[in-house]
């Protein structure tokens, strides 16, 4: 073949693949991969050895149990707050432009700069806040507190700084929220793969810090002197899927991040005296748990203070409503930041700010610019203000109206506003409820305005005439008042007011009226004549509903209303007649004057009003319906009773608590109890007497238990004890089973089970026999079934208690949300096969999993409970929800807070548990920072954040003996935990602590100095120390001693009695009482007093006058009662706070050397070599001893012993032997000295050659590495020089 | 913290449940006007006992009590519990008096309580030793108190007036309590009860047993009652027989009555002449309160009217959740309890009567107490 091309072709150059470089390493990987692919053979790779597999098993089972968290339950239950994006850094590093260029991406708005919170709608569950950290360690504390994510950004181009680890360390200690890091000035970098390794290596940093995975985000430069739209798009989209898991300490206090924060001291006081207390009220959204009213709260930086008064206000930036639409409207993108400028509507309890800019003012006349001049409500025309209140509000004028209107009922605690309301959008939205909430407060709030105000408000009129001028304060230096003729604009009037050079039109709604009229007006018969006259108003002149509203609200604050009532359902009950006949007037009338004839009931009957929601909706689609005209009658009045109860129980007193919760009280309290006969409790005359709670039984005795035997039944009598047979086993059960059900079927449907009005207040036994009677299928149908239920559940309750319970909780959540019963009973079924199932195999299901069904049950019933309550009562129980927008407002707060107001510092204000407030010891297990460089010492001031608060304290270390003992540290150990003790505001156990010690930003190193947590409070410190008393002996007996110098008095002695002593040589005793005169305390002088603290001891054996005693003892250490609250809110923020200095701080300061005590010096010890006496053994004992232990020392003779002495004379032929034996000696001496030498030459011999052999092996050996050397040196040239081509 | 800001409250009345709640609370009480204008001014001793009693309970706690003992001030201290503690109940009022605020002191102690009370254990004024036994502890189990380390035992009776009675009570401590739904009250399945007597025949015992089946055999064939009859020095120090019942339903409630018969104590005069001469022959006393058993399960609520004080203020210091009960009616000392816990915790109860069965549902949330003296290891 060779010879075939060879001869035909031209022979090509065959294809060489290449040897080096890229393309053979590609080929080269390729094949190997293939290789591997062939060689891999799943079977080689399965786990041979079952211990493998067992390991391995364990492992996956470990891991998931890692994964595994105890349940907690969740017990916010309206909309969430807003989520508080925190943006921490370093300063330089970006976090302003971050959050502008978020905001922009989701609201399309610029913001000029950040000052305090930004609240932004970012998507259609979800509201973000964004908070710029402010860069002083004490704002770090604070936002690390309330902190739902935070994004740590980080200066790419230099890498991680110390506030990044800082804010880290302080989340980690305070309940760690979600952490972001985002990288930015990455286009500081010009080399790529420096780049690329500079992520990577801060990424891992990163990692290491929080968890493996952890989202670090980059931001790689700035396009317009924004961040590219792409990544903040892309950043957005990671805060949108965030989860935000619920963090122990926050879900038990309820805290608010300020985003407004106002000054309402009067004017006046602030001009007499520019120092004193203010007022203020904050605004924020509240978070962690329900705010109850007498909460206090912990103003971080100031101090404790408790809520003088406390208001939910309307949503300022609510989520859009639940219509089903993809991604949110333009309209819907709200965004609200008071303290940035930001945003048009600023809502306050009694007016709502509205912010036009004048561009946006296009309407004829243009008010005059300067706004010094103020207007009569005359030259103002209807229109503009019209087109004004327009322009601003997301309310129709229509509601505006009601809520204009509600505000004639200045002096009713429940607001008709809701009712109305109600009334008249039955398609209310959920936001729009909270909404409505200011309107509520209204009662209240005027208290608190007539307050701040002079209390002038009072003297107003009706129409508005202008009057209010008299608060000519500093803010509301200017006030245009509009009264509008028109019936429609009857009460919108408008303040104009500058602050801070922007112009701010508070609107404000006439509340404050009708006194007059009331005067006018009050009187019996003509009341009631009058009362009727407007009724008939009503039908008639339909037009004329406020002029009837004002004519209504002065007789309900009359007494005589009770009269009135039976009318009122009359004319109501005529109305409903003549309209279900087609009378001839239009409905809206109607519609008006029942909706006022209800009120006005509610009002004067203290009805909730989300009770009556339902009752209104009734009225509204079946108007001519007259049965159910009077089952919402008795509906009400079934719900009247009940208020009453609670207000026989609870009295008057709630609603004289300073906080605005709505309190339903009012002059004709008295009635509420008289007209309910029907329901009287036991003791009820005990009650009406203690109701009023100052008469004279305040010392009644105080015993639990309850009888009167006197009034005892006869039970023997067949009548009287047939009557409780039902209520035991051997009665009848499905009579028994109603008896309970009936709870429930009342919350399904009430109207129906109650049969007749007049039946309910015939008595008791009556109604539930009634009750019996109707019959009603679909009540017997129930009844049945709850048989069913009930004799079903009792097998189960015997089963387990507990499931039974959460099964009948389930039941009867199902039962309040399910609409028809066929459907409910199904589920309910459903539910108790898988009860059952879950009971039959108990192992199948995880603990973990029961927990969270058990959680997710109670949650549920809990949803349920509040919903059926009407909205004071819910307000009462529940207290404030999570997520309403509140303002507060706190008294007498230093000016300072005022005067040194920073909005970029934000403010968090958190409330207080039950018994923080005090103050006591508190046990820490704290560890120093590894970071910090140096240990710390006990009592020296550190500042620790605990909780909300911030405080100094003086801490001493001990550390946990064996014993249980808690012996003091003087300085914390290096690498270990101890304990702290110190004094301050009580926090929980489990609380984490974070010290720092200087608040100082120049400091360059870790500012944290260590981290703890609290493990309990006590109220006294038990720290000791170890004591060592010394005394010498002044007289010895035989094996007593009397010590001196130990004690300084016999009181002293007296309480060591029986201590155990020691001298240095190791002799032990016991301390015996004060050393007595007589046995040698002698007094120095005749007849001086013998030597005080001199103690007479007891010893194993005789001491010595030299020996040095001691004793060992353990004494008390104080914890200094020393805290000291971080003011730092109430100073210039640029000042670092100045507390108590540490001890080196002040020697530093003061040029002190540390004193030293020369004792504790060390010196080199010097010891003598102690010469003793010669040891004597007295004569008898000498004898007395075995021979073997006898001294055997014989006395050195003076002259040699005769043998020595002696002189020997040979015999000659001795002598010829010694002779012979001394030369043969000498010839073997001789012999073995050449031996020797010749050996020795030998030996050098050889070691001269074996030097030489030596030589040459190592020449040999040194040739061969080299040669072998080189050859590995080519190799690897050569690989580089592959590697590098 | 410079100045303790005190409650400021008048009278005597429910002095029991405002210092219990103050403790838990940890709110310094002030209370003036401790019956100022009575002929036999200020506290009682039983009272002073009751202070006492929380002082060896707890420590730190300050109580200062002005000369003619009109004035009251407490600041309490942290809960302490322990063990061995030793305590004389005095013989003005009896066991249960204590017993009702201590058990609920010590379930929020750093340490199990373990006391010795002395004094009266059976009374006509306040519940027995045996209805807090059978009744108030199984109460407990309710609201996730566990059984065991919860016991009361009863060493020796003493009746009123000289007492000499002795029991050990040892509760466990919680961390905190768990709200109840506890609405269905059941039917009542098992009548129980326990008669005691000191120094009196044991025919008495008889007697009344004999008389109160009388009364539940119409209705209940389960009807136990059995017989304590103390003698020696077991018997305290007075004569006195009695009878405690307790009524359980299908769905675990237990409803009691109890009642002592003995020589009234001295401090009440007239009564006393009345008394001395003749008590109430235990035949009556046995239908008495088998009577009043009957009323209280006639009135409904899960618990009898003497535990609904206790009812109240378990709920209330309950986690944040839901509770919703159902009680007979409301009873004098309930009213007081809710109108306390509403000033000391803030905890308002929605109550809403039930027509149909004459019972009262109260729906609260829980202050969401956390007992906070408790040591984390």
């Amino acid at each position: 073949m060779a010879a075939d091309t060879g001869t035909t072709d031209q022979s090509h150059k065959t294809h060489r693949t290449h040897q080096s470089g890229s393309s053979a390493k590609k080929k080269k990987s390729k094949s190997d991969k293939n290789n591997q692919e062939k060689k891999q053979n799943p079977k080689a790779f399965a786990f041979t050895s079952s211990v493998k597999a067992k390991r391995l098993q364990s492992r996956a089972v470990e891991k998931e149990q890692r994964r595994l968290h105890i349940p907690t339950i969740d017990r916010s239950y309206g909309e969430p707050p807003p989520y508080v994006v925190v943006v921490q850094g370093p300063p330089q590093v970006g976090k302003s432009l971050l959050i502008k260029s978020l905001v922009k991406h989701y609201t399309k708005h610029n913001v000029p700069e950040v000052r305090g919170p930004i609240t932004i709608v970012s998507g259609k569950q979800r509201r973000l806040q964004f908070v710029e950290c402010p860069n002083d360690i004490n704002g770090m504390i604070d936002c690390a507190k309330f902190a739902d994510l935070a994004l740590l950004l980080i200066d790419g181009s230099y890498g991680f700084e110390m506030e990044t680890f800082e804010f880290l360390n302080l989340m980690h200690n305070h309940g760690l929220p979600r952490v972001m890091g985002v990288l930015t000035h990455l286009d500081k970098f010009k080399d790529v793969k420096k780049l690329r390794k500079t992520k990577q290596r801060l990424k891992h940093r990163f990692w290491t810090e929080i968890y493996d995975g952890a989202k670090l985000f980059y931001l790689s430069g700035l396009v317009h002197e924004k961040y590219s739209k792409r990544e903040v798009h892309n950043l957005a989209r990671f805060i949108s899927v965030m989860k935000f898991p619920p963090l122990s300490w926050r879900t038990s206090h309820p805290y608010v991040l300020v985003d407004r924060f106002e000054d309402v001291t009067l004017p006046e006081r602030v001009r007499l005296n520019n120092k004193c207390d203010r007022n203020v009220t904050i605004y924020g959204y509240l978070r962690g748990c329900n705010l109850k009213k007498g909460t206090k709260v912990h103003i971080a930086g100031v101090g404790d203070y408790s809520l003088a008064g406390v208001t939910g206000l309307a949503d300022p930036c609510p989520l859009p409503s639940a219509a089903k639409k993809k991604g949110l409207r333009d309209k819907e993108k709200l965004f609200y930041a008071p303290m940035s400028g930001l945003g048009d509507l600023l809502y306050d309890k009694d007016a709502v700010y509205i912010n036009i800019n004048d561009h946006f003012v296009q309407f004829s006349k243009v008010d005059d610019e300067n706004g010094q001049t103020s207007r009569k409500g005359k030259d103002q025309d209807v229109g503009e203000a019209l087109v004004k209140s327009l322009q601003n509000t997301k309310y129709s004028i229509d509601e505006k109206l009601e809520k204009s209107f509600i505000t004639l009922f200045s002096r009713k605690p429940n607001g008709p506003s809701e009712t109305l309301n109600d009334a008249n959008d039955t398609d209310q939205d959920s936001h729009h409820i909270h909404g409505m909430e200011p309107y509520k407060q209204y009662q209240s709030g005027e208290e608190v305005n007539a307050d701040e105000f002079g209390g002038e408000h009072d003297t107003e009129d009706v129409d508005g005439s202008d009057s209010s001028d008299q608060d000519g304060g500093v803010k509301k230096d200017d006030i245009i008042r509009s009264a509008i003729g028109g019936s429609d604009e009857d009460n919108l009037m408008e303040h104009v007011e500058f602050i801070g050079g922007r112009r701010r039109r508070k609107a404000t709604f006439l509340s404050d009226t009708d006194h007059d009229d009331l005067k006018v007006l009050n009187g019996g018969l003509y009341l009631f004549l009058s009362l009727k006259e407007s009724l008939f108003l009503v039908k008639y002149e339909n037009q004329h509903k406020l002029a009837f509203g004002t004519m209504l609200t002065p007789i309900i604050d009359s007494a005589c209303l009770i009269e009135c009532i039976p009318f009122f359902w009359e004319q109501a009950l005529e109305l409903d007649n003549q309209s279900s006949c087609g009378s001839d007037f239009s409905d809206e009338g109607e519609d008006e004057g029942i909706d006022v004839l209800i009120s006005d009931c509610l009002v004067h009957e203290n009805i909730s009003v989300s009770e009556l929601v339902r009752f209104i909706a009734l009225l509204e689609d079946g108007m001519g319906n007259i049965s159910k005209w009077k089952e919402s009658l008795l509906e009400r009045t079934v719900l009247r009773q009940s208020t009453n109860l609670m207000q026989l129980v609870y009295g008057k007193s709630v609603s004289t608590s300073a906080t605005s919760f709505n309190e339903a009280q009012d002059s004709s309290e008295g009635e509420g109890s008289e007209d309910d006969e029907f329901f009287k409790p036991k003791g009820e005359g005990n009650k009406k007497l203690s109701d009023g709670q100052d008469s004279g039984n305040v010392n009644t005795e105080d015993c639990s238990k309850f009888k009167i035997y006197g009034s005892l039944k006869n039970w023997k009598d067949e009548e009287i004890y047939e009557s409780v047979r039902d209520r035991f086993v051997t009665g009848d059960w499905s009579k028994a089973a109603r008896r309970n059900q009936s709870l429930e079927a009342n919350f399904d449907d009430d109207d129906v089970v109650y049969g007749d009005f007049e039946d309910l207040e015939t008595g008791e036994k009556h109604e539930s026999r009634h009750m019996d009677d109707s019959s009603n299928g679909a009540i017997q149908n129930e009844d049945e079934s709850a048989i069913e239920e009930r004799s079903r559940g009792d097998i189960m309750y015997q089963a387990t208690f507990g499931s039974f319970d959460v099964f009948q909780s389930i039941v009867r959540f199902v039962g309040c949300c399910s609409v028809s019963f066929h459907g409910r009973s199904e589920e309910e079924t459903d539910k108790e096969h898988v009860a059952r199932f879950h009971r039959g195999q108990p192992k199948e299901i995880g603990l973990i999993d029961k927990m969270k069904e058990e959680i997710e049950l109670r949650k549920q019933m809990n949803i349920a409970e509040l919903n059926e309550l009407d909205e004071v009562t819910r307000l009462e129980i529940e207290g404030f929800r999570t997520g309403t927008y509140l303002r507060l407002e706190i008294h007498d707060v230093p000016f300072e807070m005022v005067e040194y107001f920073d909005p970029s510092h934000p403010i968090l204000i958190g409330g207080i548990g039950l018994g923080e407030e005090n103050v006591g010891y508190m046990q820490a297990r704290l560890k120093r920072h590894r970071w910090h460089r140096k240990v710390l010492k006990t009592r020296d001031p550190i500042i620790v954040s605990i909780g909300w608060r911030r405080f100094q304290t003086m801490p001493v270390y001990a550390i946990e003996d064996q014993n249980g003992r808690h012996r003091m540290l003087k300085y914390t150990p290096e690498h270990m935990h101890c304990l702290a003790m110190f004094w301050g505001p009580l926090a929980p156990p489990k609380t984490g602590v974070v010290a720092v010690q200087n608040l100082s930003n120049s400091q360059a190193a870790f500012r944290i100095t260590a981290t703890a947590v609290i493990l309990e409070f006590n109220h006294e410190a038990k720290i000791k120390k170890k004591i060592k008393l010394v005394g010498y002996p002044c007289k010895i007996f035989k094996k007593t001693a009397l010590i001196k110098d130990m004690f300084t008095s016999d009181l002293e002695v007296a309480q060591c009695e029986g201590k155990e002593i020691r001298t240095v040589s190791g002799i032990r005793g016991q301390i015996k009482k004060a050393a007595k005169e007589e046995i040698g305390n002698q007094p120095k002088r005749k007849g001086g007093q013998p030597r005080e603290g001199i103690a007479r001891c007891t010893f194993e054996d005789r001491i010595l006058m030299s020996d040095i005693v001691f004793m060992r003892g353990w004494a008390d250490v104080e914890v200094p009662c020393f805290y000291n609250p971080l003011t730092t809110a109430l100073q210039p923020r640029d000042k670092v706070w100045q507390g108590m200095k540490t001890v080196s701080e002040l020697r530093r300061e003061h040029n002190m050397s540390i004193p030293v005590n020369k004792d504790s010096l060390y010196k080199p010890i010097e010891r003598k070599p102690r010469k003793f006496n010669p040891l004597v053994i007295p004569k008898t004992l000498q004898a007395a001893l075995p021979f073997a232990s006898k001294p055997k020392d014989i006395p050195s003779r003076k002259r040699p012993l005769l043998e020595n002495r002696r002189a020997v004379v040979m015999e000659p032929h001795e002598r010829k032997v010694h002779a012979l034996v001394q030369h043969l000696q000498l010839i073997r001496n001789e012999k073995m000295k050449k031996r020797k030498l010749k050996e020795e030459q030998k030996r050098k011999e050889l070691d001269v050659e074996k030097a030489k052999d030596e030589l040459l092996t190592r020449k040999r050996q040194r040739e061969e590495r080299r040669e072998r050397y080189r050859v590995q040196d080519k190799a690897k040239k050569k690989m580089r020089r592959h590697a590098e081509a | 913290m410079g100045k303790t800001a005190y409650k400021k409250l008048k009278g005597s009345q429910s002095l029991r449940q405002r210092l219990v709640l103050s403790t838990l609370a940890n709110t310094p009480l002030l209370i003036q006007d401790i019956r100022a204008e009575d002929t036999w001014p200020g506290l009682r001793p039983h009272e002073v006992s009751l202070l006492r009693l929380l002082e060896k309970v707890c420590d730190d706690c300050v109580v200062e009590i002005n000369e003619t003992g009109t004035k009251l001030k407490y600041k309490p201290g942290t809960i302490m519990g322990g063990k061995n503690l030793v305590h004389d109940c005095g013989v003005s009022r009896s066991m249960g008096y204590f017993l009702e605020p201590l058990i609920l002191v010590a379930l929020f102690a750093k340490k199990p309580l373990s006391i010795r009370l002395k004094g009266i254990t059976n009374d006509s004024k306040d519940p027995s030793v045996d209805t807090f036994r059978s009744t108030t502890l199984p109460m407990l189990k309710h609201f996730g108190v566990p059984s065991e380390g919860l016991e009361l035992k009863i060493e020796s009776r003493g009746a009123p007036p000289r007492g000499g009675g002795e029991v050990i009570l040892t509760v466990p401590t919680v961390e905190k309590l768990m709200a109840v739904n506890w609405l269905d009250e059941g039917m009542v399945k098992r009548i129980r009860g326990v008669t005691f007597s000191t120094r009196v025949s044991s025919q008495f015992e008889n007697t009344m047993i004999h008389a109160a089946r009388g009364i539940f055999n119409h209705l209940l064939p389960d009807v136990h009652i059995f017989t304590d009859h103390k003698a020696g020095s077991q018997a305290g120090k007075s004569p006195g027989y009695g009878i405690s019942l307790v009524a359980e339903t299908t769905s675990g409630c237990f409803i009691s009555a109890d009642t002592t018969i003995s020589y009234a104590q001295g401090e009440v005069g007239e009564i006393e002449d009345e008394e001395k001469q003749e008590l109430t022959p235990p035949d009556n006393v046995g239908e008495q309160i088998a009577s009043f058993l009957l009323e209280e399960i006639e009135q409904g609520g899960v618990v009898d009217s003497t535990h609904q004080g206790l009812l109240f203020l378990l709920c209330a210091l309950s986690e944040p959740d839901f509770s919703k009960i159902r009680v007979g009616k409301l009873s004098a000392y309930g009213i007081e309890t809710l109108r306390s816990v509403r000033d000391f915790l803030g905890v308002t109860f929605a109550i809403k009567p039930d027509p149909s069965t004459g019972t009262v549902i109260l729906r609260g949330m829980g202050c969401g107490y956390k007992n906070l003296s408790r040591k984390v290891s």
